[in-house]
């Protein structure tokens, strides 16, 4: 039996923690047990690892590590990486959020974009920060806010159009603080965007493509055939009901028509913490992959449009229900589809992975590609155009980057 | 009184877990602690909140569940911080003081392997944070998946006042 208030508690604990505050505050950094295997700032250490192909096959990592973001690269396909380049100097409160990682791309010249959020103060407000690298990553200019505005901003993406401009997307929680002077309750967060025509050195002004999103989800981000983002987001549709949505934007400063991916009717006033996946085949086919725990389905799902986002294909289950499936990722790699996601089984989490060769109307029975006995970052997939590889990030096994088998 | 007042000295012997038992202070939910919390409270009405500092539903729910505590002093009120944060423990501590939780049974994740620990607590669980659990004196558990109302969490608390009539 636990006792709920303890008058002799309270002061010898209050004395012992007085008379002892370095032993206090050595308990108190001790009681955070790292996702990460140690505490610097190399890869190694590293909690969450983001990778991108640069157009001419260099692959990129950024990752956060001791408290920084870093990026390396590598010219064989992850075998090998260069001298890590520290991107962070100062000691910055960066986002740990489960759904939270450094973003980065690569133009056709090498130069490189990247953004990061942090908490600029006591109350977890978010800021997203964005540099870049005009000489082959070898040194980044020093982060800068995307915006002007100062409320709270996280789930940021980033990707270079076909022209080169780079479009950013991320929730924005401005509108909140006038809807509550104004006596109304404020839900959610703004899904806002800009865009940089010199390569991330500046960015327009925001404007925002749908206002009451979720506000605790990782963001979505691809470019269709003719180069429009496409951004699909957990949203809050009425009555509380945080179903996904996807935005295909006109161009790169008008947002698009909004369209619901599922009704799953997941109606909850919470954090979900789990984001989508999207990706565009050649064929001009949209692959949407997420989490739900609503009343119609629950589980991991995935679902196509073959018309530009407007409606979507009956949800496709994914993974072992008992097996606590979690962050289904999507990529369209040359040889086709390709989906991962873990599975946890009590002791050990394993990415599971399947294929399809149809664009997405039959997918090969799904396969274990990796496992591990410790935390792990999400299963990412990614593609230089030649072949599909798995990055992920484990704090026992280190950095796994491993090609698709079944692709050349 | 007298084996809880020795209880305390025995803990505050051991100096480490003496200040992880401070007053307020968070200890650290690791891997089995799950049962034994259960083990702890079983045969008495539990409310089991999950929580995290980043969490906008959250920071709402919180002092509602303050007051509640206040007003049900027969529910054993356990807060249990999901999030995995470096130097959490004083930005957990903090809120749950200015959330009159100061004095409720709080923990926050210890463990980094963060999939484990909920798969103890339900394997359904995927980390979506508020949630509640009500421990009734049977054992019985309902989940309330994001934000509580407080009508329902009084409605249960009475329910489970008349059960020991």
């Amino acid at each position: 039996m636990i006792s709920r208030k303890s008058v002799a508690r309270t002061v010898l604990a209050a004395a012992m923690l007085g008379a002892l505050p370095h032993l206090a505050d050595a308990q108190m950094s001790h009681q955070h047990a790292s996702e990460a295997a140690c505490e610097e700032t190399v890869l190694r250490c590293a909690s969450k690892v983001t990778p991108a192909f640069a157009p001419d096959g260099t692959l990129w990592l950024a990752w956060r590590a001791g408290g920084q973001i870093s990026v390396a690269s590598s010219k064989d396909q992850g075998k090998s990486f260069s001298a890590p380049v520290q991107v962070t100097r100062d000691r910055l409160n960066l986002d740990w959020g489960p759904d939270a990682r450094p973003k980065l791309a690569i133009d056709a010249k090498g130069d490189i974009a990247l953004a990061f959020s942090i908490f600029r103060d006591q109350a977890f407000n978010g800021q997203v920060l964005t540099t870049r690298s005009t000489d082959g990553g070898h040194s980044f200019d020093p982060p800068k806010p995307i915006t002007a505005n100062n409320e709270s901003q996280r789930f940021e993406a980033i990707g270079f159009d076909p022209a080169g401009a780079v479009f950013a997307v991320w929730l924005d929680k401005r509108n909140r603080v006038p809807a509550q002077q104004r006596g109304e309750k404020y839900d959610g967060a703004g899904l806002f965007f800009a865009s940089s025509k010199d390569g991330g050195a500046t960015y327009s002004d925001a404007r925002m493509a749908a206002d009451n999103t979720c506000e605790c989800c990782r963001l979505a981000l691809a470019f269709d055939g003719a180069g429009h983002p496409v951004v699909a987001f957990r949203n809050i549709f009425d009555g509380g009901v945080r179903d996904h949505a996807i935005v295909t934007f006109t161009d790169l400063a008008r947002s698009g028509e909004l369209h619901r991916v599922s009704r799953d009717d997941w109606q909850i006033a919470a954090c979900p913490h789990h984001g989508p996946s999207l990706t565009i085949s050649p064929a001009g086919t949209y692959h949407v992959t997420w989490y739900t725990n609503g009343k119609a389905r629950k589980g991991l799902f995935y679902a196509r449009s073959r018309d530009g986002g407007k409606t979507f294909s009956d949800p496709l289950p994914i993974g072992e229900l008992n097996r606590s499936p979690s962050r289904p990722q999507v990529i369209a790699g040359p040889q086709g589809l390709v989906m991962a996601w873990k599975e946890f089984d009590g002791q050990k989490t394993s990415i599971n992975l399947m294929t399809s060769h149809d664009d997405g109307a039959t997918w090969s029975k799904p396969t274990v590609v990796a496992d591990t006995t410790d935390s792990s970052d999400h299963p990412l997939l990614v593609t230089d155009h030649r072949q599909t590889y798995l990055s992920w990030m484990t704090k026992a096994d280190g950095y796994h980057f491993q090609a698709i088998e079944g692709e050349p | 009184m007298k084996r809880r007042f020795l209880a305390v000295l025995i803990v505050l012997a051991t100096l480490p877990s003496a200040l992880a038992a401070g007053e307020g202070a968070p200890k650290p939910f690791e891997r089995g602690s799950w049962q034994k919390l259960l083990h702890a409270h079983a045969g008495h009405p539990t409310l089991v909140h999950f929580w995290g500092v980043t969490c906008g539903p959250c920071k709402v729910e919180l002092p509602q569940l303050g007051r509640f505590m206040k007003d049900h002093p027969g529910i054993d009120v356990v807060t249990i911080s999901a999030d995995l944060v470096p130097n959490l423990p004083q930005a957990t501590r903090s809120m749950l003081d200015s959330a009159g939780l100061a004095s409720a049974e709080n923990w926050i994740f210890g463990d980094g392997f963060a999939e484990r620990l909920r798969f103890e607590i339900d394997p359904a669980w995927q980390g979506d944070i508020p949630r509640t659990m009500l421990i009734a004196r049977d054992g019985t558990i309902t989940t309330i998946e994001g934000s509580a109302e407080i009508a329902d969490l009084n409605k249960w608390s009475d329910t489970q006042a008349a059960a020991i009539r």
